[in-house]
């Protein structure tokens, strides 16, 4: 199915393709090189814990809100995370009203597993009362502006929300959202890193003209520690594995300079 | 010398068809079977569906009128449309021959001619070959000994009429399944010999 | 993934709970052409796993706005029964299905010549009647199957396998406890020939030189799972060649 807006980007696909395999990018960035990044923290005064993101001309705001429920009984001692994410129609001329589709699905999916699998989160510590009451960790992904690398831009900013949140008072099984002073139990700081692929040839953080023409994308969330936390893979694209291997050098690399740089 | 290929197999050369080309080797897009005979590679695929070639006779059901003709399911990826000034009504059954292809696969066809009573049974459209035989030897085979009119289309569906219909079809569902085995004829021919005297 | 037992051993004196050793798959097992009515099919038992796959196609795309005016429309339909896990799982499409829906639809949207039939669509569902871990691994290696039956052309058949990490040693196709309480789990598909990967999935937490070795693993199954891939095809129409 062609969407008649995306129709433009279908006819300048194979010549942004071209220039990226002969080692161009329109917009003269590396190969390996982010656009520029602006977070404000603190965005949203009566969420819990809130991020703005500009990263190019994408722009994302996440929030994170907390309430109490019950446990998952596989886990009676541990606090709980949703995350979702939302395509708002204002982003992009193809972004509609409605339930999540599968691009917003994947979306909040890979910035969950990248948040829930570093273990930035101590779930023990968001227990109240075990097997009875927790604390549930709500990030909203709400995606602003489409220009491409949602993966990227999001789980920067829900990783800045989650250390800049502070937590409501819990009292008489009463939360009390006026009364916020404690910060939440977090030690990590994941990192996703996107790759578009254009044949055998990759770049990080694509925009969305390059999203548009390109093969698929790989996403490699690290943590500080040096380790891999999540990768997927997604789009009609291949990878050898010595590619891969390359790919995951450059995400520990880049990872470590966004953390040193936006999450310091 | 008869060989399964599966898709993604390198070949020893190229074949007829159902190939793909990276360098200067050849993969097999699909299951089948590859013969060989004297440097000459075939690949025959085991299923898939019909796809219209220009010429082929097919058998197709009308399935909506338009203006200026129908609409012709044929048993293939594309329904198909026949341009005819004759009367023909959602259902009917037609034999006719593929006239034309264009770029998306979307055929036309002519030279139609409306089938009347009788049945249509469907079997594997690549199996097609064998029910009519090197020189429509099968094809004789089983008209001669059943006496049934029928009408063999190239995209799986046989078109027959005639008292001896139940064993025609039974016949063509053996060819069917034993397609790529060798002494067919024979075994068809004592098959028929033996449910026509009962 | 990451959920925790105290006192649970899942790898202990060089075997696993289930006996295996590091690198062993769990047995499997794969029919070809077990559905009458769709146009390709596969069975598939691995391990605890039981799976049916059926590819419907390529056929008129409809509604036709939904058609694609160069090359067919893949679907990929990954389902898990309502009884198929301890815990009922709710009927419908959940989050998770969706993800591992399109991901499996975009590994093999890289193989099939989707080009050769325009305006189509090739509809392949995957019903997951029992499972035991691995369930989309096992769902893709059966859809290949079933397109391959089907005679959809195609540049490669595609195997799928996972490698994870419990209790600190890399290890080959986790079961069902090891998938709920292990560290990692990686699941992969690739192109036999090449090698290169068209599925690629990890969540969990892995070093470098871990996820090398998990990789490494993936792929050693990978390729013991083609091998069981092309005897299943072959077994179906062995008659057909050999005569009976």
């Amino acid at each position: 199915m062609v969407d008649e807006n995306e129709i433009v980007w279908l006819v300048k696909k194979d010549a942004v393709a071209d220039m990226i395999k002969n080692g161009k990018r329109s917009d003269g960035r590396k190969a390996y090189e982010y656009r520029p990044i602006e977070i404000i923290t603190d965005y949203v005064k009566r969420a819990e814990g809130s991020a703005y993101i500009k990263l190019g001309n994408t722009q994302i705001l996440v929030g994170v809100k907390m309430d109490v429920g019950q446990p998952y009984s596989d886990s009676p001692n541990m606090g709980t995370l949703i995350t979702n994410a939302e395509l708002v129609p204002l982003a992009s001329p193809v972004f509609q009203p409605g339930p999540p589709n599968e691009n917003a699905i994947e979306l909040a999916r890979v910035v969950d597993r990248g948040i829930r699998e570093s273990k930035m989160i101590d779930f023990e510590k968001l227990c109240i009362t075990e097997g009875e009451e927790v604390w549930n960790v709500l990030i909203d992904i709400h995606v602003l502006d489409f220009d491409g690398n949602l993966i990227d831009a999001a789980t920067l900013a829900a990783v800045k929300a989650l250390w800049t949140a502070k937590m409501p008072r819990y009292e008489d099984g009463k939360v009390i959202y006026e009364d916020k002073k404690d910060s939440l139990p977090v030690s990590k700081k994941p990192v996703a890193c996107t790759f578009a692929r254009f044949g055998n040839v990759s770049i990080l953080d694509p925009s969305l003209e390059e999203e548009k023409s390109m093969d698929g994308k790989i996403t490699i969330t690290t943590t500080d520690d040096g380790k891999i936390c999540a990768v997927q893979k997604s789009g009609i694209t291949k990878i050898s594995v010595p590619e891969l291997e390359n790919l995951i050098d450059v995400a520990l690399e880049k990872g470590n300079e966004i953390r040193k740089t936006y999450l310091g | 010398m008869k060989r399964f290929v599966i898709p993604g197999e390198k070949l020893e050369g190229r074949p007829n068809a159902h190939y793909y080309r990276e360098g200067n080797n050849y993969y097999s897009q699909v299951f089948g079977i590859l013969e060989k005979k004297d440097n000459f590679l075939k690949i025959v695929p085991l299923k898939g569906k019909y796809m219209p070639h220009k010429g082929d006779y097919v058998i197709g059901i009308v399935i909506d009128v338009k203006y200026g003709g129908v609409i012709v399911d044929i048993n293939s990826s594309h329904f198909a449309f026949l341009p005819t000034k004759n009367s023909l009504n959602y259902k009917d059954i037609v034999s006719a021959e593929v006239i034309d292809i264009d770029e998306v696969r979307n055929a036309t066809l002519g030279n139609e001619r409306k089938l009347f009573g009788g049945e249509i049974i469907e079997i594997n459209p690549v199996r097609i070959p064998r029910v009519i035989g090197k020189n429509n030897s099968m094809l004789k085979l089983l008209k001669d000994k059943t006496g049934c009119s029928f009408f063999v289309g190239r995209n799986g569906r046989i078109w027959i009429k005639g008292k001896n219909s139940p064993i025609l079809a039974d016949a063509i569902f053996k060819i069917e399944r034993e397609a790529h085995t060798s002494g067919l004829t024979e075994r068809i021919e004592k098959y028929l010999d033996e449910m026509l005297k009962g | 993934m990451g959920m925790k037992k105290e006192g649970l051993k899942l790898f202990e004196n060089g075997k696993r709970i289930d006996g295996r050793a590091y690198d062993e798959l769990r047995p499997i097992k794969m029919e070809v052409g077990v559905l009458k009515r769709a146009d390709g099919s596969c069975y598939l038992e691995w391990g605890g796993n039981k799976v049916l796959a059926a590819v419907y196609g390529p056929r008129e795309c409809l509604p036709r706005h939904t058609q694609d005016p160069l090359k067919a429309r893949i679907n990929y339909r990954y389902n898990m029964a309502p009884f198929s896990t301890d815990e009922r799982v709710r009927p419908g499409p959940s989050r998770r299905s969706i993800e591992i829906s399109k991901l499996s639809k975009e590994a093999l949207e890289h193989v099939i010549f989707t080009e050769y039939f325009p305006k189509t669509s090739i509809d392949i569902f995957v019903e997951i009647l029992q499972a035991d871990a691995g369930t989309r691994c096992a769902g893709l290696t059966a859809a290949s199957l079933a397109l391959a039956d089907a005679g959809i052309p195609m540049k490669s058949l595609i195997t799928a396998c996972a490698a994870g990490k419990i209790d600190g040693k890399v290890v080959l196709d986790l079961g069902k406890l090891e998938d709920n309480f292990g560290e990692a789990d990686l699941p992969i598909a690739y192109m036999p020939r090449t090698k290169e990967l068209v599925y690629l999935q990890m969540d969990g937490d892995l070093t470098k030189d871990e996820f090398k070795e998990a990789l490494r693993l993936a792929l050693k199954g990978c390729d013991e799972i083609y091998r069981i891939q092309r005897d299943a095809l072959k077994k179906a129409y062995e008659g057909e060649v050999n005569g009976r």
